[in-house]
């Protein structure tokens, strides 16, 4: 009770202080008894009154305020849509996009952006689809979930879009894909690998190889194909190293050829001796699941050990930093890709130099991927008109799409079925294998 | 009808405040700065979204057992680290936050890396609603009761506090728990609105949102954290749609904000409230005469806390929680308010 300690000890104090017209020293004490509430029956009514009113008043205002910037922003943006006028409102096809255009993962979803761009400038130029003019609004998610969904609600209720390429992230894509499921809109991902995304519902597609596809094609090229027997397996223990490990190993093992060591690392871990020395020379490749930074370095390591077994990986390897790093080492490197920039078709070589004029980099999967799947939306779309159920009945109905990205169809499920495509190091530059 | 677009908006809104709300009892009242809020958001998201999806629990049930459950973390981390201060707890509680989101990462039910899926959708406005008017009401009463007064007395001087007998680690610790058990609840709405968790949802940068929504809004007060939240749900929406400019740099112009926002106003947006609902300060009666009649201004009620003996105690060496004091006392932004150089005054 030291309450009451401190009551007495500065009892005398309360003297001097002014008088409110309620003896609030005794209600105090009667409230160090019984608690607040007890207390609270003890105090002068004004005082009651007012924080009660005060209460309400801040629950008032509150709800003032919402109403307000309700009404002004759902006031704000009709305005536009009405004064616009109709006739060209109905002359656009909104199409929406979803991605991290800032923050960490800002490459990415610029990338997508860009390639969406791409396709809709290229679609525009031929006189965009069936006359209707196609117009991108990107919207941007930071990477984070909460604000993917915000911009996904805006796409559909305030610009009204009539299909949306994104989400970019699997994190973002798993949030927002039943927000545009039970919106009825179709909602096509160009990068989202993880499982079962596509699976939320008949207005979710996605276009990009799985982890699974690339590893247990990885695996039958190199069994089939190649003719090696016996395996070992480097992966980063994350989600992406997690899914080509498993897929990698269990393909090859059912095409009968033995895994002889399986060994993790870490994302940015430096050395890689102690797994190498595991590994040894008992295996005639090397797959490992991971990016270039560490499969570079793992590279010139185990060449330094003098482990000749070659090297396997996926869309992980696909950058011009991993020769730059690796050197000599991943010269003769294979490895599973969606997207080839230095392919010589006609349709390859156009989308590239279009993307260098406009971005001034090359473009990458993400992009390509983006430019196919807006290629592909633009192709339905001519069939099904600006109507959102249509177009999605179209889209499950397309079949060998020929993109840049090989030819594309659509399983039951709205998951793509893509060409998985082999690239090999050789001479210092990627070159294609199959 | 209200549009889904603003409708999911109030629902996230409703979520926040609570979040800053129950943030606020542990960095504005107590004063111990915490950087691992959203972890507690996290464990109850992940309770409440599992039992539902996982054991076909009632949503309600799961809400509750989600609070149940991140205050029962809030109390194991509670008790060692709120031992430390200032800064050694904001590393504890910063790196307890870390540990959760990698344990999240990395256990099976949760669905690790690729998240849990397959939650139903069960919260609506009324509900989430509903809870924060549930939280504001019981932390309302919580402040000014008489271990709201502990805390603030904890907050102002921890070795004064103890001097007059407040046992400090088990105030701390209390408000720590209460805190945790209502991130908890907001999480719990959080899964069962978004269907789909993901540990990254619940990373450091939610905690530092968090904390800023409390920050910007006014340390200390009730209507602070409602309005911090608010302001910062709406802000990144309105710049979207603002114009093209705009949006295109809008993240570059919400921290802009910011920045200006505690150059401007350390206090926050309310301060020591507009509305005079939330814990009344004590009165600078340590601070000679005139100086302290000055700081107060006319508008304060400085009667009734005077009145009382307890807090008159420890008015008397204190007095950086006022609008005018604060300036003096606080480190600048507006994260620490122990008033130090006053305390040397008594």
């Amino acid at each position: 009770m030291y309450m009451r300690f401190t009551d007495n000890l500065f009892g005398s104090n309360t003297s001097h202080s002014k008088n409110t017209g309620c003896n609030s020293n005794k209600d105090y004490k009667r409230m160090s008894f019984n608690g607040p509430k007890g207390g609270n029956g003890g105090r002068c009514n004004k005082r009651k009154a007012l924080r009660a009113s005060n209460f309400w008043m801040f629950g008032t205002v509150v709800f003032l305020a919402i109403a307000v910037l309700l009404t002004g922003c759902s006031g704000g943006s009709k305005d536009p849509s009405n004064s616009g006028g109709s006739k060209d409102t109905e002359k656009i096809i909104k199409i929406g996009m979803v991605g991290p255009l800032t923050g960490d993962y800002a490459t990415y979803g610029q990338s997508v952006r860009n390639g969406v761009q791409t396709a809709i400038d290229e679609i525009n130029e031929k006189g965009g689809v069936n006359g209707l003019t196609l117009q991108l609004v990107a919207e941007d998610s930071k990477g984070d979930s909460t604000e993917a969904a915000n911009a996904i609600q805006k796409l559909i209720d305030q610009d009204k879009v009539t299909a949306i390429v994104g989400a970019v992230l699997s994190g973002e894509t798993a949030t927002v894909a039943p927000i545009a499921q039970d919106s009825g809109v179709l909602m096509i991902t160009p990068s989202s690998t993880a499982p079962g995304l596509a699976d939320t519902g008949d207005y979710i597609f996605r276009n990009v190889i799985t982890d699974d596809v690339q590893a247990r094609q990885m695996a039958e090229y190199a069994v089939s194909e190649l003719g090696l027997e016996k395996f070992a397996v480097l992966y980063a223990n994350n989600d992406y190293g997690v899914a080509l490990k498993d897929n990698f190993t269990a393909k090859a093992e059912e095409l009968g050829a033995t895994i002889v060591a399986v060994e993790s690392y870490l994302d940015r871990d430096e050395d890689f001796r102690a797994q190498l020395t595991k590994i040894g020379d008992k295996a005639e490749a090397l797959y490992i699941g991971g990016y270039y930074t560490e499969a570079s370095k793992i590279a010139q390591q185990a060449k330094r050990q003098g482990i000749e077994a070659r090297l396997l990986g996926a869309d992980g390897f696909y950058s011009g930093k991993f020769v730059e790093l690796g050197g000599d080492a991943v010269e003769g490197a294979l490895f599973t890709a969606g997207f080839y920039s230095g392919d010589t078709s006609e349709d390859i070589q156009s989308f590239v130099s279009n993307y260098k004029q406009m971005y001034e980099e090359e473009p990458d999967m993400f992009a390509a991927n983006a430019y196919d799947t807006m290629k592909i939306v633009a192709q339905a779309l001519e069939k099904s008109g600006n109507d959102r159920d249509a177009l999605k009945a179209e889209m499950a109905a397309v079949k060998d799409y020929p993109g840049v990205t090989g030819k594309t169809s659509f399983a039951a499920n709205g998951e793509a079925l893509k060409e998985v495509i082999i690239l090999k190091v050789e001479n210092g530059r990627f070159s294609r294998a199959r | 009808m209200i549009s889904p677009y603003y409708y999911q908006l109030l629902v996230i809104t409703c979520i926040n405040v609570i979040m800053a709300l129950s943030l606020n009892l542990v960095t504005g009242c107590a004063g111990q700065l915490s950087l691992g809020h959203a972890a507690f958001m996290g464990i109850g998201a992940y309770t409440a979204g599992i039992l539902t999806s996982v054991y076909g629990v009632p949503f309600l049930l799961a809400l509750i057992a989600g609070g149940v459950s991140a205050a029962l973390f809030g109390l194991i981390v509670g008790l060692p680290t709120l031992r430390l201060k200032g800064d050694y707890l904001a590393i504890a509680t910063l790196g307890f936050g870390e540990i959760i989101r990698v344990t999240i990462l990395n256990m099976k039910i949760t669905g690790g890396a690729f998240g849990l899926r397959g939650i139903a959708k069960e919260a609506n406005l009324a509900t989430a609603a509903a809870a924060v008017f549930l939280a504001y009401w019981t932390l309302m009463r919580l402040m000014k009761s008489r271990f709201g007064r502990a805390l603030t007395a904890i907050r102002e001087d921890e070795v004064a506090a103890g001097a007059m007998g407040i046992d400090i680690t088990r105030h701390k610790v209390l408000a720590f728990v209460i805190g945790a058990a209502w991130a908890g609840i907001a999480g719990g709405l959080f899964a069962h609105w978004f269907r789909y968790l993901n540990p990254s949802s619940f990373a450091f940068a939610r905690s530092v949102e968090i904390l800023s929504m409390v920050v910007l809004g006014g340390m200390g007060s009730l209507e602070g954290p409602v309005i911090g939240a608010v302001v910062l749900t709406y802000a990144p929406e309105i710049l979207r749609g603002a114009s093209d400019f705009v949006s295109r740099y809008r993240m570059f112009f919400y921290g802009a904000i910011l920045v200006i926002m505690m150059l401007v106003r350390p206090q926050g947006l309310v301060g020591a409230g507009v509305f005079r609902n939330g814990l009344r300060l004590p009165e600078i009666h340590g601070l000679r005469g005139s100086k302290a009649r000055r700081m107060q201004g006319p508008k304060l009620r400085t009667q009734e806390t005077a009145k009382d003996s307890q807090q008159h105690a420890f008015a008397k060496g204190l007095g950086a929680a006022m609008p005018g004091g604060h300036r003096k006392g606080s480190t600048g932004t507006g994260v620490r308010q122990r008033g130090g150089d006053q305390h040397a005054d008594s």
